[in-house]
Formats: structure tokens, C-alpha cells, sequence
């Protein structure tokens, strides 16, 4: 979890955030390793300056040390003690081999031929120099008189407090100028990676301009000279102009097969016209022969009358679809019967049975017609193009509370998955080619009403399509763009 | 054994025929009876002695007693700033030169001290401590307090747990101020003059006694050397040293009066307590 984290961290606050990271460690390295000379340093310095100054008081005061001298032996040790420079002595005494003090540099502390603290007693092996870091002090010791039997033992605690500001001095120095370091890098990385990332920037809003289906500003100017980056908008941009070149082609092919569709409809509905003319044409003849019999009159007359409203329903059908503006007129009942007129030249041609089982209730419904209509029209449309010659197209539309059902059901070969992908899922752009035109109109104008499709394709063949979509929502104004999309599949 | 001198020489060979001064340098020894190491005070002593004797003069200084009595008995020194102590000792062998005034009198006492913030109200609080003597020859440092003990029965050794020599009445007050001691014997003239001119040393020990006033520490010469003309020239400029300027420089510096002239009797209390020693020692 972590490490997905860091991967969606941008690549413009990672590379100085590395790079603080690594002066943070060679920082750290190195400030120790300056510290370590230092202190080594300091060290070798306190044991130079204290082999001088002990060893040549050590050799001075012995003979005092040896007569028990106390005043003697406290002068030497008080003028160390007292020595502003060089080293710098805090306390020194003089321990004898019975451990008593026989002077020392502070006798309030040390009291004269009493014992010292317990820490102060010198225990084998004798250690010449110990440093206290954490105490500021180092505790020097000497043997008086010979190896075998030292007459006495002189301790010195050296103030190494000096040294100790020293070295935080430098580790001051060395976290300030490290951190000062550390942020400079890190800015000029974050500064250089900025500068480097531009093209890729530019890249993303030529994205957006081409997502938007704006021009996209491809001049190679931008992209700096780096040849990696050229290479990349290069490429870009040729992509760039297939793509357009495409949606270009498409919006042309859309727009044939939009003419294709209208010769079409205009073909099956002449065609539609033509038969009741052919027949109306001979009734106006028996007319004009036997118009005088009232029972033939009455006849041809009613036989007249089915032909002009047939011819009338199909002409009204046709307007309601293909009218300029889209009237938002609330579902009626009648508005799915129009459909009947529509797709009747498809039903006729392939001698297909329509079953319609409009059981809506009369009246207006809280739904637009024109988008319904529309997808039924689409559907309807396939399922007679898919079915075959004879074969059965069902239509049945009910409300049940709050809600409206229509099922299209053909006895097809099923609707491909690819069919069923436009209906379910339809993207913003149409499909390639002209098929699927418009199942993909169907699945958006349906989409956008809020409702929602299933499909079901029995073992026994066929297809059954449920429009199933609430009643009462909100209409949805902009349908009426894709009036013209109709097409089957 | 002494050789004699290329100007020795030329003056007994002059001797023979005219009669001339000898020029042979006046030789005083001192003590740390008073403050040492003061390099302006000897310059000053110096040229004022040389310029009232009209010898050349040499100061001798050594860090004992013991060292300048023994230097002034062999002859060595044609006189020495003593302590009263020495003097009792070899006042068989001693003449009186000098004695310094001070405050009116050539008198002073013995002070027994101890730190500022100690408890001690008397002697006996100080039995079992550790004590700071200033020169095992020395009057108001050494004898006065060793004899009082004696008179109580009581000998320094066994009354302080431990006792030790600074060989100086400064060293003595330090030991006390830094606590390095619980007591000390020290000089009351030369207390009283760090009062004025080291306060802050002084100041870090109290006062726990004060003895009678005995004999001020004399300059004396050897038996029968006090009408030499060298030391006779040196009573002089001694007794004269409030009449001259330089001289008046070099006694402020001392904080003296002056200098007068003595008797025996004056050490008759050292003189007492010395035998005393002796006697119980």
C-alpha cells in the first residue's frame, strides 16, 4: 500500500524529495566522519597538553609528596588549577597509596588526609587518560615515586567543556550548511525536473484540446530540443491528425448513411401509398360507373375513406419523427401505434406476423414521446431486419405503478454480443462503420431517459429486448439531435 | 672559605699608605616575617639604604628562619630581620639593631584564625582538626600557639589530628581562606596589613584569638658587631626613615612607624614561652 502511494507521488516533488534524501544521508555521513576527526583531534590534544603539564608537576611535587609536605603539595596543585590556559585543570589532588588525600586543588571538596569519593580511588589498570564526554571532563592520572611501590597518585580532572562547544559548534555549522545544501538541491531539482516536465505538460493539454475536439497546439517550438520529447510529440501529432481524419470520415459516413435511411423510408413509404392508390384509383373508377347505387356508392366510400386515413397515419407518422423541432408532447398510447405505419413496409416485405399488444391505458403519460418512440421505432426496426422471412415480431407495452415496460421480441438469430454492448453501454462516439448505428441511438436516447435494457435470448432462438424506465422523470431535452440516427442493423 | 675580592685587595694596598672608606656592601637578610615577593617594596628598601649608608646594599631573602639565623651566625650577614623567636634562641650571640613601630608601639600579637563560615568559638573547638603553622622558628606562627597548648597540657601533635608548615604568614591565611586547614597561627601584624591590602584574601578567615602583645620581630646583628660602621650606618638609616622621603615610601609599604631602638627585656614573654618549649620538648 505503501509503495502505491509513493508511485502516485509526481515525479516533480519525488526527484527533489530523492534528492534531499541522498544529501540527508551523504550529509549524515559525512558530518560524522568530520565530527570523528575532531574528536580524535581534541582528544590527542587534551593528552599532549597533559603528559606536559602533569608529568612535569608530577616530577616537581614528589619530593614534596614524599615528606608528606601538605602546603607544598597544595601550591603546586592550586597554581594548576589556577592556570588560565592551556590545560584546563577543574580539580587536581594528590591520593595516597592508603587512599587518603594529601592535597588537593579544592580542599572544601577534598578534605586534607581524608578519603576521597569512591570514584575517585585509582583501581588497576591505571588508565592515563579517561574522557567523560557526557560530565565535560577527562580525569588524567600519574603514578609518584617508583612501579612497584608509587608513593602517591596524582588526579587531574581536565575541563574539557571548551571541546565540547567546539565540536557542537561544528556540528551546528555542519547541520546548518548540510540543511541549507539540502534545500538548494532540492529546489533545483524540483526547479530542473519542472523545466523538464514542460513538453509533457504541453503534451497533456494537446490531449485535452484533442478530447475536447479542439485544435491542439502541436508546434515542435514548445517541446524544447531534448530528442526523446521531439520524437514523442512527433508521434503525437501524427496520431493527432489520424484521429481527425477519422471523426471527419465518420461524421461523413454518418451523414450518407442518414441519406441512405431517408431514400429508404421515403421508398417504403410510397410504396405504402402506392397500394391503397392502386385500389382507391379503382374504386374512383367503379365510382364513376356505379356511383349511383347507393350500396356501391357507401361501399367505395368506406374503402376510400380506410385508404386516405391509412395514407393520412403513415404521413402524420412520418412528420411527428422527422419535424425540425421536437415537440416535447407527453406518451400516448396512440403515439406507439404510429409505429405500426412505420415499419409496415418492413413487415410487408418479408411477409412478417406482427404481433402488438399496446396495453398501455389511454391518455397522457409522464414521459416523452418523442425519445421513446424513437427507441421503439430503432429496436422494431432491427427486429424486422433480423428476423426471418415469415417469422414472428412482437411488440407489448404495459405500465405497471410508476413504471413503463416495453418488450420488442423477434425470432432472429439473437443479438450478437457486440449489439448488446451498444444497448448497454453506448459510448459518446458512435461505432465504426454504419452498423449499429442504431442500437447505439437506442441505448443513448434510453440511457438519457434513465431506463434501463435486458436482454434476453432463449435456447430456442430469438430475442426478446425489456425497455423497462420510470414514469415521471424529468425530460430530456436534447434527443432531438439524434432524430436522424436511425438505422438498422 | 672566602677569597678575597680584586677591589679587597686594592683597598688594603690603598690602606697603607692613605686612609679610605670600605666599600664593602651592607648584607641584610629577611624573612617572610613580612609580606614577600613585594619586588617594589625591596627595590625601595634597597636604594633608600644604599643611599643613607652610602653602601652598596645587598637583600638577602630565604625561604626559612632557620636559613637567614643560621646565615647571620656563620657571618655571612652583617644583619637580618629576624623573628623574635631565633632571637631568644641565640640571644647569647645576638645584638639588638632595630625594632620596628607599629601602631605606635614595636609590639604586635599573634592571631589565631580560622575560616569565615567556621563554627570554632575557641581553642578547644579546634582540637582533632588539621592546623596551619607558618615557620616551626616563628614567634607569633609557631611558639605562641604550641606554648598556650602547653600551659592547657597539650601538645600540637596529639591536639590536632594534623599540623603543617607554609613557611610564610601569607601562606598560612591561604591555607585557612581555601579550607585546606581548619586553623592557623599567623602573624597579626602581617593579618592586619592583608586586611588593607588583600581584602578579599583575608576576608575568607575570621579571627578566633588574639594573644598578648610580645616583642615586634628585631633586625639584629651578631654579638659584638653593632659598632661595625656598616651596621652602625644601617641603625642609622633605620632610626631616620620617617625623616626621608624615600625612606617614609618604603615604610608605608610596610605599614611601620618606624624603627627604634630596643632592649633585651622587650623578648622577655617569647623568652618565657621558648623555655617552655624547651623545657616540656
Amino acid at each position: 500500500m505503501g509503495r502505491s502511494w509513493l508511485r502516485t507521488i509526481p515525479l516533480r516533488v519525488k526527484v527533489p524529495l530523492l534528492v534531499a534524501a541522498l544529501m540527508v544521508g551523504v550529509g549524515t555521513l559525512a558530518s560524522w566522519l568530520v565530527l570523528d576527526a575532531l574528536i580524535r583531534t581534541q582528544r590527542a590534544q587534551v593528552r599532549e597538553l597533559a603528559a606536559v603539564a602533569l608529568d612535569g608537576l608530577a616530577a616537581s611535587i614528589a619530593p614534596a609528596v614524599a615528606r608528606r609536605d601538605v602546603w607544598e603539595t597544595f601550591d603546586a596543585l592550586d597554581h594548576l588549577a589556577a592556570r588560565g590556559e592551556g590545560l584546563r585543570v577543574r580539580t587536581a589532588l594528590v591520593l595516597l597509596p592508603e587512599g587518603m588525600v594529601l592535597a588537593a586543588s579544592d580542599p572544601v571538596r577534598f578534605p586534607t588526609l581524608r578519603p576521597p569519593p569512591a570514584d575517585w580511588l585509582v583501581e588497576p589498570p591505571l588508565e592515563p587518560l579517561r574522557f567523560d564526554d557526557a560530565r565535560g571532563l577527562a580525569r588524567a592520572v600519574r603514578r609518584l615515586g617508583g612501579e612497584d611501590e608509587p608513593t602517591a597518585f596524582l588526579i587531574a580532572e581536565v575541563d574539557t567543556r571548551g571541546y565540547l562547544a567546539e565540536r557542537r559548534r561544528a556540528l551546528l555549522l555542519l547541520v546548518v550548511s548540510n540543511a541549507l545544501l539540502t534545500l538548494l538541491l532540492a529546489l533545483g531539482g524540483y526547479a530542473l525536473v519542472r523545466r523538464m516536465l514542460v513538453p509533457l505538460d504541453h503534451l497533456a493539454r494537446a490531449v485535452e484540446s484533442v478530447r475536447r475536439g479542439e485544435e491542439p497546439d502541436l508546434q515542435p517550438a514548445r517541446v524544447g530540443r531534448a530528442p526523446e520529447f521531439l520524437t514523442l510529440f512527433r508521434r503525437f501529432a501524427d496520431m493527432a491528425r489520424a484521429v481527425r481524419e477519422r471523426e471527419l470520415l465518420l461524421r461523413r459516413l454518418a451523414e450518407e448513411e442518414r441519406l441512405a435511411l431517408l431514400g429508404r423510408l421515403a421508398r417504403g413509404m410510397a410504396h405504402e401509398i402506392n397500394n391503397p392508390l392502386a385500389g382507391m384509383l379503382t374504386v374512383v373508377d367503379t365510382l364513376r360507373r356505379h356511383g349511383d347505387r347507393p350500396e356501391v356508392r357507401e361501399q367505395a366510400l368506406a374503402i376510400l375513406e380506410r385508404g386516405l386515413l391509412g395514407i393520412r397515419n403513415l404521413v402524420r407518422a412520418a412528420l411527428v419523427d422527422y419535424r425540425e423541432t421536437v415537440d416535447d408532447v407527453p406518451l400516448e398510447r396512440e403515439a406507439l401505434d404510429d409505429l405500426q405505419a412505420l415499419i409496415g413496409h418492413e413487415v410487408g416485405k418479408k411477409r412478417l406476423r406482427l404481433v402488438w399488444a399496446n396495453r398501455l391505458p389511454p391518455g397522457p403519460l409522464p414521459l416523452p414521446a418523442g425519445p421513446v418512440r424513437q427507441t421503439v421505432l430503432n429496436l422494431l426496426l432491427n427486429a424486422c431486419r433480423a428476423s426471418p422471412v415469415e417469422g414472428r415480431v412482437e411488440l407489448m407495452a404495459r405500465t405497471e405503478p410508476g413504471e413503463l415496460h416495453i418488450t420488442i421480441a423477434d425470432e432472429g438469430p439473437g443479438l450478437p454480443p457486440e449489439g448488446r454492448a451498444l444497448l448497454h453501454t453506448p459510448g459518446e462516439m458512435p461505432p465504426g462503420g454504419t452498423r449499429g448505428l442504431g442500437l447505439w441511438t437506442a441505448g443513448r436516447l434510453w440511457a438519457r431517459l434513465g431506463g434501463a435494457i435486458e436482454i434476453e435470448t432463449p435456447p430456442e432462438g430469438g430475442t426478446a429486448i425489456h425497455l423497462r424506465v420510470a414514469l415521471g422523470r424529468e425530460r430530456c431535452g436534447d434527443h432531438g439531435l439524434l432524430t436522424t440516427a436511425h438505422s438498422a442493423d | 672559605m672566602e677569597a678575597f675580592t680584586r677591589r679587597e685587595v686594592l683597598a688594603a694596598a690603598a690602606g697603607l699608605g692613605a686612609q679610605m672608606p670600605a666599600r664593602e656592601p651592607l648584607r641584610l637578610g629577611l624573612t617572610p616575617v613580612f609580606l614577600d615577593n613585594d619586588l617594589l617594596l625591596l627595590r625601595g628598601l634597597q636604594h633608600y639604604l644604599e643611599a643613607q649608608t652610602g653602601l652598596p646594599c645587598r637583600l638577602i631573602k630565604r625561604r626559612s628562619y632557620q636559613e637567614i639565623t643560621v646565615l647571620l651566625l656563620a657571618g655571612r650577614l652583617d644583619a637580618a630581620w629576624i623573628c623574635g623567636y631565633p632571637y631568644v634562641q641565640f640571644q647569647d650571640r645576638l645584638d639588638l639593631v632595630a625594632v620596628p613601630s607599629w601602631r605606635g608601639a614595636p609590639l604586635y600579637r599573634s592571631y589565631l584564625i580560622v575560616p569565615a563560615d567556621s563554627p570554632a568559638r575557641g581553642l578547644e573547638d579546634l582540637r582533632g582538626t588539621i592546623h596551619a603553622f607558618s615557620d616551626p622558628d616563628s614567634n607569633s606562627g609557631y611558639l605562641v600557639t604550641t606554648a598556650l597548648l602547653l600551659r592547657r597540657g597539650e601538645r600540637p601533635g596529639s591536639f590536632f589530628r594534623h599540623v603543617f608548615f607554609t613557611y610564610g604568614h601569607r601562606n598560612v591565611v591561604r591555607a585557612v581562606a581555601r579550607r585546606l586547614a581548619d586553623g592557623g597561627s599567623v602573624d597579626g601584624y602581617v593579618f592586619e596589613m592583608l586586611r588593607e591590602r588583600e581584602p578579599d584574601l583575608a576576608r575568607g578567615c575570621r579571627v578566633l584569638r588574639r594573644s598578648r602583645r610580645f616583642g615586634f620581630p628585631p633586625i639584629a646583628c651578631r654579638r659584638g658587631e653593632a659598632q661595625r660602621p656598616a651596621v652602625r650606618a644601617l641603625a642609622r638609616a633605620l632610626f631616620t626613615m620617617a625623616d626621608d622621603a624615600g625612606g617614609r615610601e618604603v615604610l608605608a609599604m610596610l605599614g611601620l612607624d618606624g624603627f627604634v631602638p630596643a632592649t633585651p627585656a622587650l623578648y622577655a614573654a617569647i623568652a618565657a614561652n621558648a623555655r617552655l618549649l624547651a623545657e616540656t620538648g
